[in-house]
C-alpha cells in the first residue's frame, strides 16, 4: 500500500502504463527515451562511425593531392608510392568504400532515431491522455479545450521533432564538430588554432543566439495556442455567431490573435536573420587558411596535409550552419515537453482511491451539513443540505434555475467533492468508496446530453464498454421507448449521431441517455430531467422511459413535472443553495409559500 | 511499396489540384509584396554569388603556393576571403530579416481568408465535419506551409550556386565538369522517385493527426460522461488504437523521408570518387592545376549539398504543398446556401412568406414538401408538432442557416436569397434550445450580437427578463464569468442569457427554438409576461413543446411530417377539437397531479 500512497492522484489508473519522470521537461523526455535504449545505441553508433568516415573523406583526397603534388615538390610521400596512378586508384576506391560504409551507419542512424521520435510523439501522447482521464472534472471545468488541443497535438509534435531531425542533426553537428577537429589535430596541432579559435566563439555565439531566440520562441507558441483556442470557440459557436451576425466580431478576434502570432514569428525571423556561426566559420576558414600557407611556406607541413586541413575546416561549415536550427528544435521540443508536464502536474482533488472500500450497494444515500463551492474564495454553491434516501426512494429536488440542484446531484458521484459536511453512502463516506465501485454503481442522466460521434448502438452500450450484445441493446433501447425512433433511421442502431451524424431532439437523447443508463443496472440515479414536456407527443414514452428507470433504485430526481413529483416519496425545495422545505408534495403545498408560487398555476 | 498507400479517407470536400494550379495560387498570395520579393531575390543572388566566390579564391590561393607565388598575393587572397564571407552573411541577413515578414503577412492573409470561408459556410457544413478537423486546417496547415514557404526560398538560393558554380567550372574544364554533372540526373532522379511516395505517405500521416485529435477533442468534450460511467478504459483503449495507427503511418513516413538522405549522400559520395580519380589522373597530366582541381573536388559539396537539398525540399516542399492544398480546399468547398445578390436589408416589417419549399438536410429524408405558409408582419405565431415535424427546420431556413431546393421564402415580398446576410441576419434573433455561450463574462455574453450596447442596456435588458431574479442565482451577477460553451452554468441560465443576448439585439423577426425549456417553471412565468411586451412589436415564431408558453399565440401551426394540419387561435383549435387539443390536453394530463403513467 505504500506504494500507492506516493503516486500521485488520479480518477484513473491503467496497471501497465509505464511511468515517467515528471520533475522537469529534460528529466521527462530522458526517462520517455530510457524505454528505447537499443535504439538509442544504435542511433549513437552509427550517427559517431558515420562522421570518421565523413572527416576521412577529405583526408583521402588530400592524400591523393599529395600524391599529385609529389611529382612536382620534393615529399616524402612521393618516393613511398612508386606509382602515382596507382596510388590514385587505390586512394578512389577507399573513397567508395567510405561512402558505402557511411551510407549504411547513417541509414542506421536514421531509421533507429525516426521510431525513436515517433515513439516518443505516440508514448507522450498516450500519456497525456491518460492523464487527463485521469483529471477531475473540476480542473476540465477550468481548461479551454482549444488550448489542451494545442498541448496534444502540436506540443507533442515538437516533441516527437525534437529529437528528430533536432536531436539527431545537434548530435550530428556536435561529432562533425569533434571528429574533424581531431583529425586536424593529427595532421599538425598548431592548425587547432583557428578551429579552436572559431569553437570558443561559436559556443558563446549559439548561447547568445539561444538567449535571443528563447523568449521569442515561447512567444510564438503561446500565441499560436491563444489563436487555435479563439478559433475553436468561434467553429463550436458558430451557430451564435451566424444567428447574431456576429463574423466580424469573429474575424475580428481572430485576426487579433492571428496578428500577434504574425508579429512573434517576425521577432523570431530577426533573430534568427542575426545568427552569427556562419560569419564566424568564414573568418575562421580565412584565417586557418593564412596559418596553414604560413606553414607550408616555412616547410613544416606538405601540400596535401594543407589541403586536408582545408577540407576539414570545409567540413565545419555544416555544424556551424545547422545549430541554427538544431538547438532551436530541441528548445521547442523542450518548450512544448513543459507546456506538457504543466498539464500533467496540475494536481487533481480527487483520487481512484484503489484502496477503497469496494461493494455492491444497497443505495442509502445521506447529506450531512454538505456545504460546496468551486473556489477558494467564492461563495458558498451550497450551504447545509441534510436529507436522506432510502434504498429505492425517489427524492424529487425543485428550486429556480441556478438554485444549486445540478450541483447538489454532482456530488454524490464525487464529479466535486464536497468542502464542508459529509456525504455516505450505505453508511460510509462516499471519499472512502473506490471510485470505480462508486462510479460505476451511479447513473447520471444530465439535463445536457453528450453523445459521441458514433453508431446509436455504440453510445447505447458505452457505459458497459461496448461489452454487450445487440439484443441486450435493443432490449435497452426498448425499455427506455427508443427502440421505435432508432429503427425509423435508414441505418437503425448503426447510424452514426452526433458531430458527425443525424441530429436528434431532445427528446431523442433523453431516450437513448435512459437506455445506457439502463444497461449499466445502477443501485442510484440522478436523473436531470428539468426539460419538462420534451415533446408532448412523445411524453408518454418518456414518462414511461423514466418510470421504468426509476424502479428499484435510489433517485436524485431534478424535475418540474407535477406528475413526478407528487409520486416521489420526498421533495426538496431550493433556493439559493439551501433546502427552503421538505416533504411530499401535498405537505409542501400546505406549508410553503414559494413551493405554493411554483406549482399554483398547475393545478387545474 | 503498398504498405505506404494504406487508405486513410479524405475529407468530402478535399479536391486535387494539380501543382500548378496550386503554384499559382501560392504566387497570388505573395503579389502584395511584390517589393519584399524583388529585395529578397537580389539578396538570394548576390548571396549565391558570395558563396561562389569563396571556394574559387581558395582555389586560387593553392595555385599560388603551388606555384611558389609571392606572399603578398596570399594576403591580398586571404582578405579577399574574409570580404566575400562578411558580404554573404550581410546579403543572407537581409534576406532572412524581409523573408520574415513577407511570410507572416503571407500567412495572416491565408489564415483571414481560410477563416472568412469557414465562417461563410452553412450549417451543413459544421453538420458534416468535425470542428477539431476544421480548426487543425485552419492553423496547422497554415503553419506548416509557412515552413515551406521559406524552405523554398532556401533552395531557390541553392540552386542558383549550384548553376554559378557549374559555369565557372564550365569556363575551367568542360570535361570534369560534364563528369560532375553526371551525378546530378542520379541524385536528382532519386529524389523524384520518392516524391510520389512522400506525398502519399504525409498527407496519411497528416489526416490520421488529425483523426487523432478528433478523437482526444471529443473525449475532452464529453469527459463527464467517461467519468459518469467509469468508462474512461474503454476510451482510453480506443485512443490508443488511433494512437497506435498514427505511430505506424507517421514511422512508414518518416522512413521514406529519413531513407532519402543517406542515399543521396550516399551518390556525392561516389561522385567524390569520380572526381578525384579523373582530376588526379588529369592533375598528373598537367592538363589541369591543382588549385583546379581542389575546386573541383569542393564544389563537389558545394554541389550535392543543394541537390540532396532538392531532395529534402521535396517532401517537404510536398508537405507545404498538401497543406496548402488543404488548406484551399477549405476556401473552396462549395456553400450550399447561396445569395444570389447582395441587397442591402431595408428595416424589415417582418413579413415571411413560405411558397411551395422544398426542403431536406440529407438525400434520404425530405423535411418540406411543397411548404406554404404567410406570416404577417408583427404576428406571432407558434409551431407546435411532433419531433421531426419540420419545426425547428422553418426558423432554420428563415435564418438562412440551410439552403432550401426548391421554391421561394420571401421576407416583406423579396426573395431571401436577395439579401445582404449579414445585413439581413442583424434584424434577425434566435434563440436555440442548447444556446452556445463565449468565454467572458455574462455581460459579455449578453452584449455579444451588439459590442457597442452600453452597461446600463445591458443591465436593462437583464432585469426585463423575469424582473431580473435570475441574476440574484449568479455569483457575480453580470460579471460572472462563463466557461467556454457555458460551463459552470445551467442550461436554464444559458438559455436566459441567450435570451437576453436577442432581446438586447432588438431583431425585426425572432425565433424562439424551445428557447425557455429548461427554464423553471416560475421564472418561465415570469418571461412570458416580459416576452408579451417584446413581441407585440415585431413578427416571433415560437417553436415550443411547453404548451402552455404559446396560449397567447396570435396563430398555432400544428405541423405533421413537414405539412400544416391545423391553424388557428388557441380558442379555436381547441373547439375543433383535433389534433392540437389531443396534444394540449395530454399535456396538461402529465402536468396534472393525477397523470400515471401507463
Amino acid at each position: 500500500m505504500a506504494a500507492q500512497i506516493a503516486l500521485p492522484k488520479t480518477e484513473f489508473r491503467v496497471e501497465s502504463a509505464p511511468t515517467y519522470n515528471q520533475t522537469s521537461p529534460i528529466r521527462w523526455v530522458v526517462s520517455h527515451l530510457a524505454r528505447y535504449k537499443l535504439l538509442l545505441a544504435a542511433f549513437f553508433v552509427g550517427m559517431t562511425v558515420t562522421n570518421i568516415f565523413n572527416a576521412a573523406i577529405p583526408r583521402q583526397i588530400g592524400a591523393a593531392f599529395g600524391v599529385v603534388a609529389g611529382e612536382t615538390a620534393t615529399d616524402a610521400a612521393a618516393s613511398a608510392v612508386p606509382d602515382p596512378y596507382y596510388a590514385i586508384v587505390l586512394i578512389t576506391l577507399t573513397l567508395v568504400g567510405l561512402a558505402v560504409g557511411r551510407f549504411f551507419c547513417d541509414a542506421l542512424a536514421s531509421f533507429s532515431m525516426e521510431m525513436v521520435a515517433k515513439r516518443l510523439e505516440r508514448d507522450g501522447r498516450d500519456e497525456l491522455y491518460l492523464n487527463l482521464l485521469g483529471k477531475s472534472q473540476t480542473f476540465h471545468n477550468q481548461q479551454r479545450v482549444g488550448d489542451i488541443m494545442a498541448r496534444a497535438a502540436n506540443d507533442v509534435r515538437f516533441v516527437n521533432e525534437m529529437m528528430m531531425p533536432g536531436f539527431s542533426l545537434l548530435y550530428d553537428s556536435m561529432m562533425a564538430i569533434f571528429i574533424p577537429i581531431l583529425f586536424i589535430g593529427f595532421i599538425d596541432p598548431r592548425l587547432l588554432l583557428a578551429p579552436l579559435t572559431f569553437c570558443f566563439f561559436y559556443y558563446f555565439a549559439v548561447r547568445l543566439y539561444m538567449r535571443q531566440l528563447e523568449p521569442v520562441s515561447e512567444q510564438v507558441r503561446t500565441r499560436f495556442g491563444d489563436m487555435n483556442a479563439t478559433l475553436n470557440e468561434a467553429v463550436t459557436g458558430i451557430e451564435v455567431v451566424k444567428a447574431a451576425s456576429q463574423d466580424k466580431q469573429e474575424l475580428g478576434k481572430f485576426l487579433r490573435d492571428a496578428r500577434l502570432y504574425r508579429d512573434a514569428f517576425v521577432k523570431e525571423g530577426e533573430v534568427q536573420a542575426r545568427y552569427l556561426p556562419t560569419l564566424l566559420i568564414g573568418i575562421a576558414i580565412a584565417g586557418g587558411f593564412l596559418q596553414a600557407v604560413y606553414l607550408y611556406n616555412l616547410g613544416e607541413i606538405s601540400i596535401g596535409d594543407l589541403i586536408a586541413f582545408m577540407g576539414l575546416m570545409w567540413v565545419l561549415r555544416w555544424p556551424a550552419f545547422s545549430s541554427f536550427f538544431t538547438f532551436y528544435l530541441v528548445q521547442m521540443g523542450l518548450a512544448g515537453a513543459g507546456r506538457i508536464l504543466e498539464l500533467l502536474q496540475a494536481k487533481t482533488e480527487l483520487d481512484e482511491n484503489a484502496a477503497g472500500h469496494v461493494a455492491p450497494m444497497r443505495g442509502e444515500l445521506v447529506f450531512e451539513n454538505v456545504s460546496f463551492r468551486h473556489f477558494d474564495n467564492g461563495r458558498d454553491l451550497l450551504h447545509n443540505i441534510s436529507f436522506t434516501a432510502r434504498p429505492g426512494e425517489t427524492i424529487a429536488i425543485v428550486g429556480q434555475t441556478g438554485s444549486g440542484k445540478t450541483t447538489l446531484t454532482k456530488l454524490v458521484n464525487r464529479t466535486y467533492d464536497v468542502t464542508g459536511g459529509r456525504i455516505s453512502i450505505d453508511g460510509r463516506d462516499i471519499r472512502d468508496w473506490n471510485m470505480h465501485s462508486l462510479r460505476s454503481q451511479i447513473s447520471i442522466i444530465e439535463q445536457d446530453i453528450f453523445l459521441f460521434s458514433r453508431s446509436v448502438a455504440e453510445n447505447i452500450a458505452f457505459g458497459l464498454g461496448q461489452q454487450v450484445s445487440r439484443e441486450d441493446i435493443i432490449r435497452a433501447a426498448k425499455e427506455a421507448q427508443a427502440h421505435q425512433f432508432i429503427m425509423n433511421f435508414k441505418d437503425g442502431y448503426d447510424t452514426i449521431v452526433g458531430e458527425r451524424g443525424v441530429t436528434l431532439s431532445g427528446g431523442q437523447r433523453q431516450r437513448i441517455a435512459i437506455a445506457r443508463a439502463l444497461l449499466t443496472d445502477p443501485r442510484i440515479l440522478i436523473l436531470d430531467d428539468a426539460t419538462s414536456a420534451v415533446d408532448s407527443a412523445t411524453e408518454d414514452e418518456i414518462q414511461k422511459a423514466i418510470k421504468r428507470i426509476l424502479e428499484g433504485r435510489t433517485t436524485l430526481l431534478i424535475t418540474h413535472r407535477l406528475s413526478q413529483i407528487r409520486r416521489a416519496d420526498r421533495v426538496l425545495l431550493i433556493r439559493q443553495g439551501e433546502i427552503v422545505a421538505q416533504g411530499t408534495h401535498h405537505e409542501l403545498m400546505a406549508t410553503s409559500d414559494l413551493y405554493q408560487r411554483i406549482f399554483a398555476r398547475y393545478d387545474i | 511499396m503498398g504498405f505506404i498507400m494504406d487508405g486513410i479517407d479524405a475529407e468530402a470536400y478535399d479536391r486535387q489540384y494539380s501543382d500548378r494550379q496550386l503554384m499559382r495560387r501560392i504566387g497570388r498570395y505573395f503579389r502584395p509584396q511584390v517589393g519584399r520579393v524583388v529585395l529578397i531575390t537580389g539578396m538570394i543572388v548576390l548571396n549565391a554569388l558570395m558563396d561562389m566566390v569563396l571556394p574559387v579564391l581558395i582555389s586560387q590561393g593553392i595555385d599560388e603556393i603551388t606555384g611558389n607565388q609571392a606572399t603578398t598575393a596570399i594576403n591580398t587572397l586571404v582578405f579577399l576571403i574574409l570580404a566575400a564571407t562578411v558580404l554573404s552573411w550581410g546579403f543572407n541577413f537581409v534576406r532572412q530579416w524581409y523573408t520574415a515578414r513577407s511570410v507572416g503577412d503571407v500567412v495572416l492573409q491565408l489564415r483571414s481568408d481560410a477563416f472568412t470561408a469557414v465562417m461563410s459556410r452553412d450549417m451543413s457544413f459544421y453538420d458534416e465535419f468535425p470542428s477539431g478537423k476544421i480548426v487543425s486546417r485552419v492553423t496547422s496547415d497554415t503553419q506548416d506551409f509557412s515552413n515551406v514557404v521559406t524552405l523554398t526560398l532556401n533552395l531557390i538560393s541553392q540552386v542558383l550556386l549550384v548553376i554559378l558554380i557549374v559555369g565557372y567550372l564550365f569556363s575551367i574544364n568542360a570535361r570534369l565538369t560534364w563528369l560532375a554533372l553526371a551525378m546530378a540526373p542520379l541524385i536528382v532522379g532519386a529524389a523524384l522517385a520518392f516524391r510520389r511516395v512522400a506525398r502519399r505517405t504525409t498527407q496519411q500521416a497528416q489526416r490520421l493527426l488529425a483523426t487523432v485529435n478528433a478523437n482526444v477533442q471529443e473525449t475532452i468534450s464529453g469527459i463527464s460522461v467517461a467519468k459518469n460511467f467509469r468508462q474512461e478504459q474503454t476510451v482510453y483503449d480506443e485512443f490508443t488504437d488511433v494512437n497506435e495507427q498514427a505511430y505506424q503511418v507517421q514511422v512508414r513516413q518518416g522512413f521514406v523521408f529519413s531513407a532519402i538522405f543517406p542515399i543521396l549522400v550516399f551518390i556525392a559520395g561516389l561522385g567524390t570518387a569520380v572526381i578525384v580519380y579523373f582530376g588526379g589522373t588529369q592533375a598528373l597530366d598537367g592538363s589541369i592545376t591543382p588549385g583546379d582541381w581542389f575546386l573541383f573536388v569542393q564544389a563537389m559539396s558545394l554541389f550535392w549539398f543543394p541537390l540532396t537539398g532538392i531532395a529534402s525540399f521535396w517532401s517537404q516542399f510536398q508537405l507545404g504543398l498538401a497543406s496548402s492544398e488543404r488548406v484551399f480546399a477549405l476556401i473552396d468547398a462549395e456553400a450550399r446556401v447561396v445569395q444570389i445578390d447582395n441587397q442591402p436589408t431595408p428595416p424589415l416589417d417582418g413579413r415571411i412568406e413560405f411558397r411551395n419549399v422544398h426542403f431536406r438536410y440529407t438525400e434520404q429524408e425530405q423535411v418540406l414538401n411543397g411548404f406554404n405558409l404567410t406570416i404577417e408582419a408583427g404576428e406571432t405565431i407558434a409551431l407546435v408538432g411532433h419531433t421531426g415535424a419540420g419545426k425547428s427546420s422553418l426558423g432554420r431556413l428563415i435564418a438562412r442557416f440551410y439552403e432550401f431546393q426548391g421554391g421561394q421564402l420571401l421576407v416583406d415580398g423579396h426573395d431571401v436569397r436577395c439579401f445582404d446576410l449579414d445585413s439581413y441576419r442583424r434584424q434577425l434573433g434566435i434563440v436555440p434550445q442548447s444556446p452556445f455561450l463565449f468565454t467572458g463574462t455574462v455581460a459579455d455574453n449578453i452584449r455579444y450580437a451588439r459590442p457597442e450596447a452600453t452597461d446600463t442596456d445591458v443591465r436593462q435588458v437583464a432585469q426585463s427578463i423575469g424582473h431580473g431574479d435570475w441574476l440574484e442565482t449568479l455569483p457575480q451577477g453580470l460579471d460572472t464569468a462563463v466557461g467556454e460553451g457555458g460551463r459552470g452554468l445551467s442550461m436554464g441560465q444559458r438559455q436566459l442569457i441567450a435570451l437576453a443576448r436577442v432581446l438586447l439585439q432588438d431583431p425585426a423577426i425572432l425565433i424562439l427554438d424551445e428557447a425557455t425549456a429548461s427554464v423553471d417553471p416560475l421564472a418561465e412565468a415570469q418571461i412570458q409576461e416580459g416576452l408579451e411586451t417584446v413581441l407585440t412589436e415585431r413578427t416571433a415564431v415560437i417553436i415550443a413543446h411547453r404548451l402552455s408558453t404559446i396560449k397567447h399565440a396570435d396563430r398555432i401551426i400544428v405541423l405533421q411530417q413537414g405539412e400544416i394540419i391545423e391553424e388557428g387561435s388557441h380558442a379555436s383549435l381547441m373547439a375543433r377539437r383535433g389534433h392540437y387539443a389531443d396534444l394540449y390536453d395530454a399535456y396538461f394530463r402529465h402536468q396534472s397531479p393525477d397523470y400515471e403513467v401507463a
